[in-house]
């Protein structure tokens, strides 16, 4: 490190703490102030919450409408992933290995997702599905969340691929498996941290998407951020501070599973 | 792979098991590999040598499958490998970079080939045993690669490709990733497993004093051609030409025009030399004599010792002289301009200074002459180690 703590002076060094801090503070503590608001007693989102309790979550929880989102939203979600990483695991290998022409210009094509703005992406895939007439269909959502999730997916998994070192599939080769065999029985499991991050990637993405799920959204189908999104338009009631800490909790689980299998992985850590 | 088993069976040892004919592989207008042929004998160790981008590691691919030829043919037992897929072949091979299976234990990384062929379990485990005590890594055998010293690494990628028995061991420079010492102990264990097992060895490096310790016979390449096939000490006593002489060791050239053949002109002095076919008079030859195949002798020295019969002297001076420990050289520098180098045993003495006026001394059997040649053959650059 360039600056060290020696030769850094002491201003210098409380100032850097201070900004850090003052940061830090300031991504967290939406996150800090919604958890505490949905424990809070108050039905106004009054802060600081006057008393404690715990009855918005019971609230959400005896809520047939909520309990059909929060469903809605783990089955697109899931939906997601899987179809993400399956589509995202022949594209990267397609990116990473192939020699054809077009290649690079490929790659940009599948990251545009992540550079277009969403709205316009939303705006497209809605009016297709209105032609088609699949609009608040779990299709739609699912079809509409890979779009924006097939990004991150592909990236993570080139990413991995990368760094595996070719070698060690053409010596499963020479030992006599096929290409085939080769790639499920040591590739696969060499790059599965890369499948993993990228299969979790498409989880949040699809998990928090919200400009999307509004379009495809109908009264009968609507994921959790869509109905937080409708309910916060008619009156502020802290069950919408539930679901938003429900929502930040099972993200952070998330992020913390993917942390572990990382770190447990002993290929490519 | 069956077929090709089968028909191997047939061959006796010493007779030819592979031969490549008229083997090509292009990159559009680049010949990495042009027009080899080579013969490789039943239970042989041969090398390829030569520096990279010489076509030996693009050749061993197509041996392994990896690489198909753009024309030519591959040949194990008279039968065609071409169109036969890697997996197919029933070849070993043994990567620079150990390419063990990171997720597998040192036995389920040995027991991979085995378990892809189905065999059964007492029979696959009686196999992958009898390798762990081969390699001598019974001890490591429930560790991942991971955990392993890199020679230890490349000892079970040595294991995983001898235990499904292959006919032929291909070799990409195993040991350049290890050090010196590590290296010269494998080199070792790995002569005498050959000599053990009595399987074809094709081992590639660009190291040639490991080519000459391990192999039996070495092909030099340059450019995608084979251009010397021989033993060590055929290519390093007698190379085929100046770029082989200038390849292997240390060399030193002189220009000569011949006045019959055996005898030419170098400098203004008279010199014997090799009956050289295709040597005419007033042609102008190269002659090439190894460092320690000549001697540096001081004037007194000289006047002291008569010249043998048979031996050649130019005068020249001292430009430098070094100890190497075992061995020393005097670097030289004839009336002409043409610099030399002399090379001898510690042992021996050679006590020499710079800007001493000396007599280099050489018989004219130990020097050998090329009618042909080009001047980027003398360059050592082109096939540096």
């Amino acid at each position: 490190m360039l600056l060290t703590p020696n030769a850094m002076s002491r201003r210098l060094r409380v100032g850097l703490y201070l900004t850090t801090a003052a940061i830090g503070l300031f991504l967290l503590l939406p996150i800090v102030f919604i958890v505490l608001l949905s424990f809070g007693s108050s039905q106004w989102l009054v802060f600081p919450p006057p008393g404690w309790t715990t009855k918005w979550y019971l609230q959400f929880f005896a809520n047939p409408e909520w309990m059909a989102a929060a469903w809605s939203s783990l089955k697109v979600a899931a939906l997601t992933t899987v179809f993400a990483v399956l589509l995202g695991l022949p594209t990267a290998f397609a990116l990473v290995r192939g020699k054809f022409p077009g290649r690079e210009l490929l790659y940009a094509l599948f990251t545009l997702p992540m550079i277009v703005p969403l709205v316009i992406i939303a705006v497209a895939v809605y009016a297709l599905f209105l032609k088609l007439g699949y609009t608040g269909t779990l299709f739609s959502f699912v079809v509409s969340h890979v779009i924006v999730a097939l990004p991150f997916t592909i990236i993570s998994i080139i990413n991995s691929l990368k760094l595996f070192d070719q070698s060690i599939e053409d010596a499963a080769v020479i030992c006599g498996a096929s290409r085939l065999q080769a790639i499920f029985k040591v590739t696969f499991p060499a790059i599965r941290p890369g499948m993993v991050a990228g299969g979790l990637f498409a989880f949040l993405v699809s998990w928090d998407e919200v400009v999307l799920s509004v379009m495809m959204a109908s009264p009968t189908l609507q994921t959790l951020p869509v109905k937080m999104w409708t309910t916060l338009r008619q009156d502020l009631t802290p069950v919408i501070a539930v679901a938003s800490t429900l929502l930040i909790a099972l993200s952070v689980l998330v992020m913390v599973v993917a942390e572990i299998i990382r770190r447990r992985n002993p290929v490519n850590a | 792979m069956s077929a090709v088993i089968k028909q191997q069976q047939a061959v006796q040892a010493g007779d030819t098991l592979v031969s490549l004919r008229g083997l090509n592989r292009h990159y559009g207008d680049f010949a990495a590999v042009d027009n080899i042929d080579l013969d490789i004998k039943d239970g042989e160790f041969l090398t390829f040598l030569g520096s990279s981008g010489s076509g030996k590691s693009t050749t061993l691919s197509m041996l392994a499958g990896f690489e198909t030829p753009s024309s030519g043919e591959i040949l194990v037992g008279g039968q065609s490998l071409v169109n036969v897929p890697p997996h197919k072949r029933g070849i070993g091979m043994v990567f620079q970079r150990y390419s063990l299976f990171p997720h597998l234990s040192v036995r389920d990384n040995i027991a991979f080939p085995l378990d892809i062929r189905k065999l059964s379990r007492a029979e696959r485990d009686r196999k992958v045993d009898a390798m762990l005590k081969l390699v001598q890594l019974e001890a490591f055998a429930h560790r991942r690669p991971a955990q392993l010293s890199g020679g230890q690494q490349q000892r079970v990628a040595i294991a995983r490709a001898l235990v499904y028995e292959p006919r032929i061991l291909l070799m990409d420079e195993p040991l350049g990733a290890l050090d010196k010492k590590l290296r010269e102990d494998l080199q070792d264990e790995l002569r005498q497993l050959h000599r053990r097992l009595g399987i074809t060895i094709v081992y590639v490096t660009h190291d040639q004093e490991e080519a000459m310790r391990l192999s039996q016979r070495i092909a030099i390449f340059s450019h995608g051609k084979i251009v010397g096939l021989g033993s060590g000490y055929e290519l390093y006593q007698n190379p085929p030409n100046a770029f082989v002489a200038s390849f292997l060791g240390n060399s030193n050239f002189l220009k000569l025009t011949t006045t019959s053949n055996g005898s030419a002109t170098f400098e203004g002095a008279s010199l014997g030399m090799r009956l050289t076919p295709g040597a005419n008079v007033g042609q102008q030859v190269l002659l090439m004599v190894r460092p320690e195949k000549a001697q540096a002798l001081s004037v007194a020295q000289a006047a002291e010792q008569p010249l043998l019969p048979g031996w050649n002297q130019i005068p020249a001076t001292v430009t430098e002289t070094l100890f190497l420990g075992e061995s020393q050289t005097c670097s030289v520098v004839t009336r002409g301009g043409t610099a030399m180098t002399v090379k001898a045993l510690s042992a021996a003495g050679m006590p020499l200074q710079a800007g001493e006026q000396v007599q280099l001394r050489w018989a004219a059997a130990d020097a050998c002459v090329y009618t042909h040649w080009e001047e980027g053959d003398l360059n050592k650059a082109a096939g540096a180690h």
